[in-house]
């Protein structure tokens, strides 16, 4: 493509003093001749005796002179507009002035037509007074060098009038000369200008032709990656909802071909009218374009699911991208809709969501009736159990509590997963959320020989957020605790004031932008997480290289579901641990700003 | 069909009246939690009028009886108890029983919906029969609207 552009033809201008000394030599090379044959007719007219010979010196000096110059003239080949080159005619003008006095014959004055043309028509005005002068001194010689006088040199009135008519024709002739030569300046310069503009025209068209050559080599490119879509449907639309651009994937999705849809069919042929009104009236917007775009419109981009209705009228639940496209100056083109076909995707969503409700629901059941007569038997006061009953009993209850927690741990698993996970918002006291976690545990920890350190504030410390999800964070925070504590080990809960910058940084003091939390540390003396296995803690059903080869009880759940409810509340946990040190579990909530 | 369905004592509602003890319906379509539910009424000091394992038969019960207290399972075949709770509350006959609902699912979400159909109060399952006779008592202390 370049080489279009190299192998370009120079035509760029050529500079304007070239042209113009061209048109100089060529002067140069013409004035010489007609000079020289106007003294050799001269010479050969005085050879053969046509012009009498008064003083043989002074036509000898005269015709040496003339020749003189000219060989000068033939050799040197002056430029026209050369100051020199006046030397030539001046010479001429002396020579004929010599040839007068030595023959004085007025006809050798016709000598004097040829240098005075060459003066007067010089492009240097000085020239015409050279002329006028050299006219007249030329008609003075013979009385000044006492030569005899011609019949017509006796006139004093031919003394006058010969360089006046010299003169007024040297001035004409000089002014033509001029025109002519601003003439061909002008020209020159004209044919300058228009190399030059053809020069850019040729220049703008190679570099048109090249950028039209990258551009449809990047419209190929992008054509041919879209075309490349075969699972996702690209549309493209003007800003009223024609489609500009419709993808194999769009094909497939929606069973109608490229040429069937571009420029002919709007967006909303393929959408659900009575899903548009519910979205404009959601959204407060007309129906329409507007209802599928107005998000976009506001926010930049949209992604969320729209049924397509596709060609054989099957709906297709698709998950929609909705973006603005702009032309090449940034204005608003139209809207871009990058489809993925969920349809299977949310059918499933749908059977497991209603799978784990069946089976929370089928499971819970039985164990309420477990549960309910458990508490029938063990409470009967008329007829008590023995001490052994007790205790078997109390082991069936405490299994059939471990169940009903694992069923609610699942069931709120699923639910944080589908989204479908919500908060019942109130101001708790996290100081006794702690004190009642330390509550909850201190019996298991008493049996392991772990030991239990509280230490909250007493005036409390006040969070935004549902007091029983809070309950149960802490709850499976500090039983984990305990759970992975050796005997003899110590389990710390620290609850205490504390800033988080906007870079998640915890600080003691109060920093720029920094949003005030509720800082809640439980530190234990336990076996620790290998390093490795630290990033994978909050992933579910994950369990410890060390939870296993110890055989601690628990199915992967309970940080999960802790680090679903922190992340829920707006708040954060980390961890850190070395192996044999111990763990130390660190939960940020933000504050609640009223209390 | 059910036994427990026929009224203990046969419909004679001013007799119960008299013995100042709460009428209860109990309706679950799990015997055991059926039987369950009624142990825990009689507990209560309230008496148990007539038990209905599906939502269709609690409704023609309750109709029938007119009990003080209708405690009413969540899911149930035939109509489901938010259904039934609804029914009650529709009909001026039947608008002033007191409900209990009792559901597997103890979601925010079935807890409103469950208020929002008109119950008295909501209990989730498993409960405790503890915590179920205080439910019962509470509910039977307020004196009857009909």
């Amino acid at each position: 493509m370049t080489t279009a552009v190299l192998d370009r033809p120079d035509t760029r201008p050529r500079p304007r003093h070239r042209l113009l000394s061209h048109r100089a030599r060529q002067a140069a090379a013409r004035g010489p001749l007609a000079g020289t044959m106007v003294f050799t007719v001269a010479t050969v007219l005085l050879l053969v005796g046509s012009v009498p010979v008064v003083d043989r010196a002074l036509v000898l000096s005269g015709l040496a002179l003339a020749f003189g110059a000219l060989a000068v003239a033939w050799v040197a080949r002056l430029p026209a507009a050369a100051p020199a080159s006046l030397a030539v005619p001046v010479a001429h003008v002396a020579a004929t002035g010599l040839l007068y006095a030595g023959t004085a014959a007025p006809t050798t004055l016709f000598l004097l037509l040829g240098p005075v043309w060459a003066l007067s028509a010089h492009p240097r005005r000085r020239g015409v007074p050279i002329a006028v002068a050299g006219t007249a001194a030329v008609l003075l010689v013979p009385q000044l060098l006492d030569a005899p006088l011609a019949a017509s040199a006796t006139l004093p009135g031919a003394l006058v009038l010969g360089p006046l008519v010299v003169a007024a024709g040297s001035v004409a002739v000089n002014a033509n000369t001029r025109r002519a030569v601003a003439q061909a300046q002008a020209i020159a310069r004209l044919q300058g200008e228009r190399a030059t503009l053809l020069a850019q025209v040729q220049s703008r068209a190679d570099e048109l032709d090249t950028a039209s050559r990258i551009l449809a080599a990047r419209a190929q490119t992008m054509t041919s990656v879209i075309d490349a879509v075969t699972e996702q449907s690209i549309i493209g639309t003007d800003r009223d909802g024609t489609i500009r651009v419709w993808n194999p994937g769009a094909e497939k999705m929606l069973g109608v071909p490229r040429p069937d849809v571009v420029r002919t069919r709007s967006i909303l042929d393929f959408h659900l009218p009575e899903e548009l009104t519910a979205a404009a009236e959601d959204g407060g917007s007309p129906t329409g374009l507007d209802a599928l775009v107005h998000v976009a419109r506001e926010n930049g981009s949209d992604v969320r699911d729209w049924t397509y209705v596709a060609a054989d009228g099957r709906h297709r639940t698709v998950s929609v991208a909705i973006t603005a496209r702009s032309d090449d100056r940034g204005a608003h083109a139209g809207w871009n809709f990058v489809g993925t076909d969920m349809t299977e995707v949310r059918a499933t969503e749908r059977m497991k969501d209603q799978f784990v409700s069946l089976i929370s629901h089928e499971l819970r059941t039985p164990l309420s009736s477990i549960l309910g007569y458990l508490e029938l038997v063990m409470d009967d006061e008329d007829q008590p159990l023995t001490e052994e009953q007790r205790q078997y009993l109390s082991t069936v209850e405490r299994n059939a509590q471990r169940l009903l927690r694992l069923v609610g741990d699942l069931l709120f698993t699923a639910q944080v997963e589908s989204g479908r996970f919500t908060l019942q918002p109130a101001e708790v006291d996290l100081a006794g959320v702690v004190r009642a976690a330390e509550e909850t545990a201190r019996v298991a920890a008493a049996n392991a020989g772990v030991q239990i350190v509280v230490d909250v504030p007493d005036e409390g410390l006040v969070v935004s957020g549902d007091a029983v999800r809070l309950g149960q964070a802490c709850d499976n925070l500090v039983s984990n605790a305990v759970k992975f504590t050796p005997a003899g080990g110590r389990v710390d809960l620290v609850l205490r004031p504390a800033w988080r910058t906007p870079d998640g940084e915890v600080v003691d003091v109060i920093a720029p932008d920094a949003v005030p939390v509720a800082l809640l540390s439980v530190a234990d003396t336990g076996m620790g997480i290998p390093a490795g296995e630290q990033g994978q803690m909050f992933t579910r059903f994950f369990r410890s290289s060390n939870a296993q080869r110890n055989a601690v009880p628990g199915v992967g759940l309970g940080l999960t579901i802790t680090k679903a409810i922190t992340t829920a509340h707006g708040g954060t946990l980390g961890l850190e641990s070395s192996e044999g040190v111990g763990t130390t579990f660190t939960m940020t909530l933000p504050v609640s700003l009223a209390g | 069909m059910d036994p427990a369905l026929h009224s203990p004592d046969g419909g004679h509602h001013a007799a119960a009246a008299a013995t100042g003890r709460t009428r209860v319906l109990v309706a679950d379509d799990e015997d055991d939690i059926r039987r369950l539910v009624s142990l825990a009424v009689r507990k209560a000091g309230c008496e148990v009028v007539a038990s209905a394992p599906d939502g269709t038969a609690a409704l023609a019960a309750a109709r029938a009886e007119l009990p003080g207290l209708a405690v009413l399972d969540v899911s149930m075949p035939g109509a489901t108890g938010l259904e039934v709770c609804a029914a009650l509350r529709e009909d001026p006959a039947t608008a002033g029983i007191r409900i209990l609902l009792l559901s597997a699912g103890a979601s925010p979400d079935e807890v409103a919906r469950g208020l929002s159909a008109g119950a008295d109060a909501y209990l989730a399952k498993p409960f405790t029969v503890a915590g179920l006779v205080q439910q019962v008592r509470a509910l039977a202390v307020r004196e009857p609207v009909a």
